[in-house]
């Protein structure tokens, strides 16, 4: 048995092609006992194909995978020890809810009354109680996508795959399966490897993301990390909403940058010290932009005039002219900027809200 | 659709069915004629001709007869063409349109020269006339209708199935006995009634490969070259009940197999 901390599976250098297509291209990844772990990207990234190869459904052109130690590379899935959550759920038609969970039980050589125990257990893990003796097309959505996890979960795998599983519900019951979703694998235990295209399943459920992009590693880290850091101009679109700023370099200060920028100087962080005169892209997201009525004492602020504005509820969306028809997006909580004038507001921000970013 | 051609199709609908069903009834009802002769006018009607035909040792041997080469040469139909369909089946492969054609052909053959062929395969092979010519006959004729039955519930069948069973630690042995081979069930039963049906009503290829114990229709055949009686009437009449029944029956699994 793995515990925490142990490396689970190994991806070494992993290629996949697909003809002339390379699916993936030389992944080199680990994931930890216990981690929720989400690959995220647009459709035909390779998440999807990396998941099948550690399921053991398609088999890497190059590379390895080592799932607790063992390379399991050659193995068929039937041999490895590691389940899957389809993303059409893949319940058997012709079984009930307990055979569907069974079915794995069985196939391990398990004994009737373990099967039974485990049963009862995953059931009542996945609020089924009611539900065995019904067949798969007896249930709603939400519940087919319930046993398939307790289907998956059935045979103690050290890893669970999950394809996308919550693409079929609609969007209220995504919300919270969301929540369910995270709140099991921290009560199993397990460790989840998720993948999706969907930002916002992502970032509610990932203790890490693994942002992919043609088949390549765009970027890893916390939610949190990626959503206020984004190493790339892909990872700053892909999540979240974000303002794009490509300016020239004027003057670097050990961290501090600064940025010209349509006439106007602009300050960030970065680790990465670029040669002064080189133009660069820095990202800065909405809600991190803070309006004023009057210029703040700081340096870099912008002035511009309000063209649209969107009352969202909780928020209100600001499109804001900055000069040369550049627009920025702002997004505030309060109706503070109501005392603005809309013809002419400034905005300003601090320095390690704006993040460089690799091209 | 305006009112006028909805009457007017309707109309001629119930034409075709009224020409349809006329020749039916008729045998059925000449069946209880109290008579040796078939003709109008019927005068007196009798259950006897259908008492005998329950009561006829020759027409229950020919019946029970019948009915084994049906049901073997169905069962070997079942095993061959899930076989075929499933080697055809979702792959692509050099020659796939070639095992297809090949697979279609004794389907599209006609009856006698198929009949003829095989009545010279079989005495080449040394196979003896009688049931096992027969049954190995209506196995030939049978498969196609199997294969294509299969293969059409099969290309139905999510990929996803099959790897859920792979990925749950079953082999691919397994996988077929416990998800395949359940999800086909429709179409095997929908296509064994069609096999039975087939071979039941099969009358060319009985008669060549047979020898002197007749299947069914070969038996129907030879009463009437001594004459049409009532007897032939009440023997067709069940024998049309009976693969009714079993057809209807079939249609109803059959409209499964498309989901």
């Amino acid at each position: 048995m793995t515990s925490s901390g142990d490396v689970v599976v190994h991806l070494d250098q992993i290629t996949k092609r697909f003809g002339d297509v390379v699916a993936v291209d030389d992944l080199d990844m680990e994931i930890m006992a216990g981690e929720f772990v989400t690959f995220l990207g647009p459709s035909g990234c390779g998440k999807s194909t990396t998941l099948r190869i550690v399921g053991g459904f398609e088999r890497p052109d190059a590379g390895r995978v080592i799932v607790a130690g063992e390379d399991v590379t050659a193995q068929p899935p039937n041999k490895r020890n590691v389940n899957m959550v389809f993303q059409d759920y893949a319940l058997f038609p012709h079984m009930t809810v307990a055979g569907n969970i069974a079915f794995g039980l069985e196939l391990k050589g398990k004994s009737r009354s373990e099967i039974d125990r485990r049963l009862v257990e995953l059931l009542t893990l996945l609020e089924l109680e009611t539900l065995g003796k019904r067949t798969p097309d007896q249930l709603s959505g939400g519940q087919r996508q319930r046993v398939a996890l307790a289907r998956a979960l059935a045979p103690d795998p050290q890893l669970l795959l999950l394809d996308e599983p919550l693409a079929a519900l609609d969007a209220k019951l995504r919300a919270q399966v969301q929540l369910e979703l995270k709140d099991i694998q921290r009560r199993t235990g397990k460790t989840f490897f998720f993948v999706t295209h969907d930002q916002d399943e992502a970032l509610t459920m990932s203790d890490r993301i693994v942002v992919m992009n043609e088949g390549r590693v765009e970027q890893c880290g916390t939610p949190e990390e990626l959503y206020h850091h984004p190493a790339s101009r892909f990872v700053a679109e892909f999540i979240g909403e974000t303002n794009l700023i490509t300016g020239k370099v004027s003057a670097v200060d050990g961290e501090h940058i600064t940025l010209d920028w349509q006439g106007a100087t602009i300050h960030a962080l970065s680790e990465q010290s670029p040669p002064i005169g080189q133009t660069v892209t820095a990202a800065i997201r909405p809600e991190r932009i803070v309006l004023s009525a009057e210029r703040q004492a700081k340096e870099g602020a912008l002035q511009g005039q309000i063209v649209k504005r969107v009352f969202k509820g909780s928020r209100t969306v600001l499109d804001i002219d900055v000069g040369n028809g550049t627009v920025l997006r702002a997004v505030v909580t309060d109706g503070a900027f109501g005392q603005v004038d809309p013809k002419q507001v400034w905005l300003s921000w601090e320095p390690d809200r704006l993040t460089l970013l690799r091209d | 659709m305006s009112g006028r051609t909805r009457v007017l199709m309707s109309v001629i609908y119930w034409a075709f069915v009224v020409y349809l069903f006329v020749p039916l009834m008729l045998m059925v009802l000449m069946g209880f004629k109290d008579s040796k002769f078939i003709g109008f006018p019927i005068r007196g009607y009798t259950m006897e001709w259908y008492l005998g035909v329950f009561q006829s040792a020759e027409v229950i041997n020919v019946f029970i007869y019948s009915m084994t080469i049906a049901i073997a040469s169905t069962a070997l139909s079942l095993v061959i063409g899930t076989w075929t369909a499933l080697l055809l089946g979702p792959h692509r492969f050099f020659g796939r349109a070639v095992v297809f054609a090949l697979t279609c052909l004794p389907a599209v053959i006609p009856g006698i020269i198929s009949a003829i062929s095989l009545r010279i395969y079989a005495r080449l092979l040394e196979i003896e006339p009688g049931m096992l010519a027969i049954i190995l006959g209506h196995t030939v004729h049978n498969v196609p209708f199997v294969a294509l039955v299969v293969m059409a519930r099969l290309s139905t069948l999510p990929k996803s199935q099959l790897e859920a069973a792979r990925d749950l630690g079953a082999d691919e042995a397994v996988t077929f006995l416990r998800i395949t081979l359940p999800y086909l069930k429709p179409a095997l039963i929908g296509a064994s009634v069609f096999c039975l049906l087939l071979s039941f009503d099969d009358f060319v290829r009985s008669f060549f490969l047979g020898s002197y114990e007749p299947t069914m229709p070969v038996l129907i055949f030879a009463k009437l070259r001594s004459g049409m009686s009532p007897e032939i009437n009440a023997i067709a009449t069940v024998a049309l009940v009976l693969t009714a029944v079993l057809g209807l029956w079939a249609e109803r699994w059959n409209r499964r197999i498309t989901p």
